[in-house]
């Protein structure tokens, strides 16, 4: 199956501006979030990435104690297994920031290089999947497993 | 989410969660059935139970007669161990759990990063006959999942139903005469798709860097031979005859150009870039939205 050389397709700059899109990693790793990180606000924030111990107790009642928490959560992909390491601010009880970051042991982190045979798109448009017509969504949403167990750890180390 | 009019069994399995749809529903001895081979799988390859032959491999070296789904995964595994320089292995399993990520769910690595063993070295794996000169973790993750589509697909197919979706949570096989329309899920926002296709008789799979933003923090960081931003693949779809197939070239798609894939495998290719770009096959044309 030798296809053809295709000349590029030229998609058109798709409204990611840099800043919109480094601002555009918080609200995809809190949508992912359960429903107690009510009143996140990690959008654009630059939390340090240190870790700082607990430190007050949260004023609400929450059982969940201030402080920046780090944990690492994996999923069974079809890459095998990966990790996702999630770190969460929690202040009053609430979740305040959230990074997530990636293994650096993950394969897919490595360097990607290449000419292409086929066509190129210079950047790709996201449409709600709610506004198509499709039966099926092929993807790869593994993450929220992993996240979500670490958020487990989270939780009860928190407490 | 489910094809308008037709049933969906649904079960988790793997690790994952399954969906069957069917026009129209399917008798409760061929769902059980298939239950039963989802389970049979799991206890031969799973490197998570106690009780499989690859726990027992990974003990003691020795020979195993694995099931017949073994004969055609151990040939598509040496291709891409080849082709991928040793990458692509189904020896990285001690590797994963050096860094935690074995039985006991640790998440502590253990000692520095492994690499996994040499093929040669350590393994023959002859049709379904898998003999080890050392103790070994095999860890077929980059493909098992394909294998199981497939094999249900058997299963469905050997019980008279010709027209069915099997969904392994995003990676899709499709059989008989309806076309269904897939969104190519975007991969740092699962509400939104980056393009459309319809997928007619064949599997389309797919495999996705950890989720984040675009650039991934590479913005600043240039490849001082082009002067610009390194680029990795953060996402990948594959389109072939077999979800094994499909499967196991959506990961090596991350070690590999399509291009080169293509001289040997047959099957499609869509590769997404941590900067927003694509790169695909001819048969992607026009699948991305713009």
């Amino acid at each position: 199956m030798k296809s053809a050389v295709r000349k590029s397709v030229y998609a058109g700059i798709a409204g990611l501006s840099l800043a919109g899109t480094v601002a555009g990693c918080a609200p995809s790793a809190t949508e992912s979030a359960p429903a107690e990180s009510s009143g996140s606000s990690a959008a654009g924030t630059s939390a340090p990435t240190t870790s700082a111990e607990a430190s007050s107790p949260a004023g609400g009642g929450s059982g969940y104690k201030d402080g920046t928490y780090s944990a690492d959560g994996n999923y069974v992909s079809p890459n095998g297994t990966e990790t996702v390491g999630v770190q969460l601010t929690l202040a009053s009880g609430k979740v305040t920031d959230v990074q997530i970051t990636q293994h650096p042991s993950n394969p897919n982190t490595r360097k990607f290089q290449g000419e292409f045979a086929g066509g190129i798109a210079d950047q790709v448009v996201g449409r709600n999947i709610d506004e198509l017509n499709v039966s099926k969504v092929a993807g790869s949403s593994l993450t929220s497993g992993g996240f979500n167990q670490a958020l487990e750890q989270i939780k009860s180390e928190a407490q | 989410m489910p094809h308008a009019g037709w049933d969906d069994f649904q079960f988790d399995g793997i690790g994952t969660r399954w969906e069957i749809a069917t026009p129209l529903q399917l008798e409760p001895s061929l769902q059980a059935a298939l239950l039963r081979l989802v389970e049979r799988f799991d206890a031969d390859w799973s490197r998570f139970r106690d009780d499989s032959p690859v726990t027992a491999l990974a003990r003691e070296p020795g020979r195993h007669e694995f099931p017949a789904e073994a004969g055609p995964l151990g040939l598509l595994y040496r291709s891409l161990y080849d082709v991928t320089g040793g990458a692509m292995t189904p020896l990285i399993g001690g590797s994963l759990e050096r860094l935690g990520y074995g039985a006991g769910y640790s998440l502590q690595p253990s000692g520095p990063p492994l690499p996994a063993p040499a093929w040669d070295e350590a393994l023959k794996w002859t049709g379904s006959t898998v003999t080890t000169k050392a103790p070994v973790v095999l860890d077929i993750g980059a493909a098992g999942k394909g294998v199981l589509v497939d094999l249900l697909a058997t299963e469905l197919e050997a019980a008279g139903v010709s027209t069915f979706i099997i969904d392994a949570s995003g990676d899709l096989l499709v059989r008989g005469p309806e076309a269904v329309p897939v969104a190519l899920e975007h991969p740092y926002n699962t509400t939104q798709a980056i393009g459309m296709l319809s997928l007619t008789g064949g599997a389309l799979c797919a495999s996705a860097a950890n989720r984040r933003a675009w650039g991934d923090g590479l913005h600043h960081v240039l490849d001082g031979k082009t002067g610009r931003p390194v680029r990795t693949a953060v996402a990948t779809w594959t389109l072939a005859e077999t979800a094994m197939l499909a499967d196991a070239l959506a990961t090596a798609l991350f070690f590999v150009p399509g291009p080169e894939l293509q001289q040997s495998f047959e099957f499609s290719w869509l590769t997404v870039f941590s900067d927003g770009s694509a790169a695909y096959s001819s048969e992607f044309e026009g699948t991305l939205f713009t």
